[in-house]
């Protein structure tokens, strides 16, 4: 898959932070620990997808420009 | 540190300049955030009927917004953006730990501010001053935090040139010692892991010893040392002379982040906190003012020989017009730390002038500097789409200052003298309802002068909107090398 490292341990923080923040919703006594948990579910979400978007963006990019040199 | 005419042995590298762009455009939409609601608040103190009777807007949960925006929004983001930039283009290297983890610091940072913001609005606060969030905001600004130092000191490490430049060592002390300071200011035991609310690890006086040990460096490390990083790269491409003395800015760099750490208790002068720890702190901010203004006469005498930009360039103008807040404000804070004086000026609106002596004068002021002189070069433009408007911004701005400052001294004086007020009875001469009818007009005042640096940013806005998208800024297309060298 050719991953980049960065991206690799960033990606795998995030998730767990995603977890933490669905956890700490679930069983929140208050608004803010409650707003904060799924925020910061949503937060992981968005980046994670945006990592993985520029994954495939960089895959594509390097397949168009070895295509030109052919 | 020219960027120009580098042999073709040593191309600059493809360095990271999406997060800087991005932390720029944070940093101006976080500026127009926080003078907004500095200005609405001050609406508010001038006629509290603005607080409409809604909790969420009443000045108490706007207040820390507005802090907490000017400092943590708009500086912090001018801070990190600049930082990535100078450590890049100073060290000839990319930026340490890829893509990925600088785009974690930049939406970290972005989602702490906001969640920060929204926690203060429906009222949660550990009531500290600039240390507001609560403890699991506090977590994860340390987790960003750390990702932050990770990618600048590894930057600094696989650097290509071998000195590391002075701008270098006052980002760095930002970085390291904001660790410190937010971690030991904040260490605190939860409720619950799923509870916002905690209990202090300390209580009583060494808590507001802590607190002010922070909150003393915060102005210290995030306010000063970082900013510092700023002029010291900045003024000296702008005006394209190196730096007037290097040798004075390290031992500017060694005595003020020796001498800063002390000077906390001065905010506690009169309290329960033991006299020599007040003498101490008092001691070490007059000691200040020696590191203070050496730093500002190496910024301002690096225009020797080049005071003629100040006509020219307004970007220049605003670096320049900073540094000579920054002298201006330490020689203040000195005067109002010695004990005798803090008892006039504790409590009363001449702090607030003060504090925005240094943010608006100083901190903003070498942020627009670095903001005018980095968006031409990041979006590839031949300049500022307008050198006048940026002049307009100028003038409006320190006029909004003059007013702001102004109207707070002469209203904090007057609130000090009509305290310690007794009659030939030995009775207070005035009620404290009497001192807050005499500050109306100046409230007033404050409020007009915020709103001249308000309209000053917005018109910077439109300028750097304008720089970045009209055509007649773009940069002339560059003749291939061959046919330049055959055109010689």
């Amino acid at each position: 898959m050719n991953i980049e490292p960065s991206d690799l341990i960033v990606g795998l923080l995030m998730t767990a932070f995603g977890l933490i923040g669905l956890i700490l919703a679930s069983g929140a006594y208050d608004n803010e620990m409650y707003v904060f948990g799924l925020s910061l579910f949503g937060f992981a979400c968005v980046f994670v997808a945006g990592l993985v978007r520029r994954h495939f963006d960089r895959l594509d990019a390097a397949r168009a420009a070895s295509d030109r040199h052919v | 540190m020219s960027d120009h005419a580098l042999p073709m042995s040593r191309a600059a590298p493809d360095y990271n300049e999406a997060v800087v762009k991005k932390f720029i455009i944070a940093t101006v939409f976080w500026a127009i955030v926080a003078f907004l609601v500095g200005v609405y608040i001050a609406t508010e103190l001038a006629w509290p009927q603005f607080n409409l009777g809604l909790s969420f807007i009443n000045f108490g949960r706007l207040r820390p917004v507005h802090t907490s925006a000017a400092i943590f929004a708009f500086g912090g983001s001018a801070l990190l953006g600049t930082s990535f930039y100078v450590v890049q283009r100073t060290c000839r290297a990319r930026l340490f730990g890829g893509e990925a983890l600088a785009n974690f610091v930049f939406w970290g940072y972005q989602f702490f501010i906001v969640m920060a913001a929204l926690s203060y609005v429906i009222g949660f606060s550990q009531s500290q001053e600039y240390a507001e969030p609560e403890w699991h905001l506090d977590v994860w600004l340390t987790i960003v935090w750390v990702a932050y130092a990770v990618i600048f000191i590894g930057t600094l490490m696989k650097r290509e040139e071998p000195h590391i430049y002075v701008a270098n060592w006052f980002y760095l002390a930002f970085i390291l010692t904001i660790a410190v300071l937010h971690i030991g200011n904040n260490l605190a035991i939860p409720i619950s892991l799923y509870s916002a609310k905690s209990y202090s690890v300390a209580s009583g006086v060494q808590n507001a010893m802590i607190q002010w040990w922070y909150g003393h460096n915060a102005v210290g490390f995030f306010l000063t040392a970082g900013f510092l990083g700023m002029m010291y790269y900045f003024i000296p491409k702008a005006a394209n002379r190196p730096i007037y003395s290097y040798r004075l800015s390290v031992v500017h760099f060694w005595s003020l982040i020796f001498m800063y750490i002390w000077a906390g208790p001065h905010h506690l002068h009169w309290t329960a906190l033991p006299d020599w720890t007040q003498t101490l702190g008092m001691a070490f901010s007059i000691m200040l003012w020696m590191p203070s203004w050496g730093g500002m006469i190496n910024g301002l005498m690096t225009l020797s020989g080049a005071w003629d930009k100040l006509r020219t360039d307004p970007g220049l103008r605003f670096s320049v017009t900073a540094v000579g807040f920054y002298g201006m404000a330490t020689f203040e804070g000195p005067v109002m730390s010695i004990r005798d004086v803090n008892a006039l000026s504790h409590y009363t609106d001449w702090g607030i002038g003060h504090v925005h002596s240094g943010a608006l004068g100083w901190v903003a002021f070498i942020s627009f500097g670095a903001i005018y002189y980095l968006v031409p070069v990041l979006w590839k433009r031949s300049g500022l789409y307008s050198a006048r408007l940026a002049s307009w911004h100028y003038w409006i701005a320190t006029l909004g200052i003059v007013f702001y400052i102004t109207s707070m001294w002469v209203a904090g004086i007057m609130q000090g003298l009509m305290w310690r007020a007794y009659d030939q009875f030995g009775f207070l001469q005035y009620s404290f309802a009497e001192s807050v009818v005499a500050v109306h007009p100046y409230y007033v005042i404050r409020l007009l002068g915020g709103l001249m640096f308000l309209t000053g940013a917005l018109i910077m806005v439109y300028n750097l909107i304008k720089t970045v998208h009209s055509p007649e800024t773009e940069r002339d297309v560059a003749l291939p090398t061959a046919v330049a060298v055959a055109g010689e």
